[in-house]
């Protein structure tokens, strides 16, 4: 492997009819910064790369290169106004693997370039499913749902990737991704197989990226970049697939509207069923929609049929598997504090943590911290509540 | 006369998040030795999308696994809830270690190893343990079958050969969009958390109440429809198999460091009532205040 055959990095960009994704951007933020930091380190000459699909989508081609991109691939065609995920795996797959595009990039590696170094998708609806086909379509490695990224040369050592003896591996993406309980941090990494018995190129190395977790640069109107347009060579039987209708819909869950959200955590575990009325109660006081954090969405109680088929449902989650929310006050109630649910609520303006474990992490996520039991707690709530309403009343 | 239905489902063995069954060390972390292994409430999901075809057209169900030993018990479980006729486990210390492609190959493989052509493949949104939701779209690919992720609803005319899936899309930070797709079969579903199979006939009813006393019958003799297949078996690329085949390693785990405080909180007593009095008053005036949008 010569240093021409995987280059720059290509950011996945969704948008509906026109419209960015804010992940797209916070993609593009995240690989503008890495790419400074590893064209400076390295003394090279990367690039961000947009890969953009859609129809009568030219215009915001510009809007990439504001936003830190050196090329945008744009696909401007009829057949991809909606993302169709067959149809949409191949003609990516055929961008990352294009020489021509790679050339328009950069002539002086016209020769060599393979694929992209790396590859960002948006960890959501869309990115999640076509990082896994295209990866599986060019048979590389894909680490999902990630927060922090890295690039660092590491020595490894590892039984099937160096036969057991130390190597350093160039130019390697850290790719950091939280567990399911938001403890944990888990580092994965793409390596090619360099024992001679398995050898192996695995490039790009790619990620689904979690929305709300990078900055987006300011744009900058000046920014120059290159636009190549290109035409993907589609299959007659992928088009077969046909889209017959798109409708617009609101989540049953609308936490837009209201201006205070009362959610709850693993706490409520030792009376849930009481304790879910508590915060029932708490919450129609303050005119408060209800959130719960993503452990309860598995449904780890036994509570009766209404309390679950209400409370413990996906649409309600808060975090970065869920609803992002800033109400002007949010009360997380038995809720430790786990990372990807701070993602969800940072920006609330008024934040009150109920918690017995003056040690949560929440504690350093709130205005206030209320230390005690919800079952203390929140009945002294509403009683203060209801007179300061009849206070306002009289 | 129209061929039957062929469905297959794959399954995940997976910790058992149920308070009482679901055990954490001090640190917040999943301890895994304590927490017991069931069917994954997501593969719950995918085996009852798999039984809606059984109802509704006869479908001949094949439920797959790649796991220990163990994971018979959850596949006899998915054959009550399913009446599977098929139940298949691809089991073998060569396939330990594998990231998501190489489960996927394996799956692939194993899929091929079913009676029949499949017309449509079920798995899960994702597994509550790893939570990629990457295997089954990637074993859709290495199939080649049209792959519809977050499947809230599916119909099929089994005189075309074609299928109608409504999907739910979340553009997040613009709004949801259900789409409604219609496809030629084969196609391979993850169907989405929110789906239930409506059973709106009498005809229906009367199938559903068939099935399920078949399926009761059947989960007692469960060894007797299952296949077990090893590596060599499944007659699947040992290149792309296990360790091997895996692009991605685990480099570490840390505990993620608790991050700067972003807010000074005032901690207060939950019993001191003056107090609770003067944060109900402040949290009173942030809601009074106007909302411009």
């Amino acid at each position: 492997m010569t240093d021409g055959d995987f280059r720059h990095v290509y950011v996945i960009i969704e948008h509906e009819d026109g419209k960015i994704l804010q992940v797209s951007l916070e993609m593009l933020g995240e690989a503008r910064r890495m790419m400074d930091d590893f064209n400076k380190k390295y003394l090279s000459k990367e690039k961000v790369v947009a890969v953009l699909l859609g129809y009568n989508i030219k215009e915001i081609s510009k809007t990439l290169i504001q936003h830190g991109a050196d090329a945008v691939v744009c696909a401007d065609n009829q057949e991809l106004r909606f993302v169709r995920n067959t149809v949409y795996t191949k003609a990516i797959s055929q961008i990352a693997s294009d020489r021509e595009i790679a050339t328009n990039i950069e002539p002086e590696y016209a020769v060599q370039f393979k694929r992209p170094r790396y590859m960002f998708f948006g960890a959501d609806s869309i990115g999640r499913h076509l990082s896994a086909t295209v990866m599986a379509h060019l048979d590389s490695g894909l680490a999902s749902d990630i927060n922090k990224l890295v690039v660092a040369d590491l020595q490894i050592t590892h039984q099937n990737k160096t036969g057991g003896k130390p190597l350093t591996y160039e130019k390697t993406l850290e790719m950091y991704r939280p567990d399911f309980s938001g403890f944990l941090w888990t580092t994965i990494l793409c390596l090619d197989n360099r024992n001679p018995a398995t050898q192996k190129d695995f490039h790009p190395q790619a990620c689904s990226i979690i929305p709300g977790v990078f900055e987006v640069i300011k744009p900058d109107p000046q920014r120059q970049g290159t636009i190549i347009n290109y035409t993907p060579r589609f299959d007659e039987q992928d088009l077969k697939v046909k889209i017959i209708d798109r409708k617009i819909v609101k989540s049953e869950i609308d936490f837009d509207s209201h201006k205070a959200v009362v959610s709850f955590g693993r706490g409520v575990k030792d009376l849930p069923e009481q304790n879910i009325k508590l915060i029932e109660e708490l919450a129609s006081e303050i005119d408060a929609q209800i959130g719960i954090t993503l452990p309860l969405s598995k449904r780890p109680f036994s509570v009766s049929q209404t309390v679950d088929s209400t409370y413990l449902i996906p649409d309600r989650v808060i975090g970065t598997s869920g609803r992002k929310v800033s109400p002007k006050v949010y009360v997380a109630v038995g809720i430790s504090g786990a990372m990807q649910h701070i993602a969800g609520m940072k920006d609330s303006e008024f934040i009150i943590a109920i918690n017995p474990d003056e040690n949560a992490a929440i504690r350093n996520e709130c205005d206030v911290f209320v230390k005690g039991r919800m079952e203390d707690v929140i009945p002294i709530f509403i009683e203060e509540i209801q007179k300061q309403k009849q206070a306002v009343q009289a | 006369m129209v061929d039957p239905l062929n469905v297959a489902v794959i399954v995940k063995l997976e910790p058992d998040f149920s308070e009482g069954n679901v055990s954490y060390n001090p640190d917040g972390t999943l301890n895994r030795a304590e927490t017991k292994n069931i069917l994954g409430p997501h593969s719950a999901i995918a085996v009852t999308a798999a039984f809606y075809a059984k109802v509704k057209h006869g479908a001949k169900i094949s439920i797959g696994t790649m796991g220990p030993p163990t994971a018979e018990s959850m596949l006899q479980h998915a054959q009550l809830m399913s009446d599977a006729d098929e139940l298949y486990l691809y089991s073998d210390r060569a396939f330990a270690g594998a990231d998501t492609l190489a489960t996927a190959e394996v799956l692939k493989s194993g899929i091929l190893k079913m009676q029949g052509k499949m017309d449509i493949v079920f798995s899960g949104h994702r597994a509550s343990d790893g939570e990629t939701g990457q295997t089954g779209p990637q074993t859709a690919w290495k199939l080649g079958m049209t792959f519809f992720g977050h499947v809230i609803d599916y119909e099929v005319n089994t005189e075309s050969r074609t299928i109608r899936v409504k999907r739910l899309v979340r553009l997040q930070g613009i709004y949801d969009v259900i789409e409604e797709i219609e496809a030629p079969l084969p196609v391979f579903i993850a169907i989405d958390p929110s789906y239930k199979p409506k059973f709106n006939t009498v005809s229906q009813r009367l199938a559903y109440e068939k099935y399920q006393k078949e399926a009761s019958q059947r989960s007692q003799n469960s060894k007797q429809y299952l296949k077990v297949f090893n590596a060599t078996q499944i007659e699947g690329d040992p290149k792309l198999i296990g360790i091997t085949g895996s692009p991605t390693i685990v480099y570490k785990v840390e505990r993620i460091p608790k991050g700067k405080a972003t807010r000074q909180a005032e901690v207060i007593d939950g019993q001191d009532r003056e107090q609770i009095r003067k944060i109900v008053a402040r949290m009173n005036q942030s809601l009074s205040t106007m909302v411009i949008k």
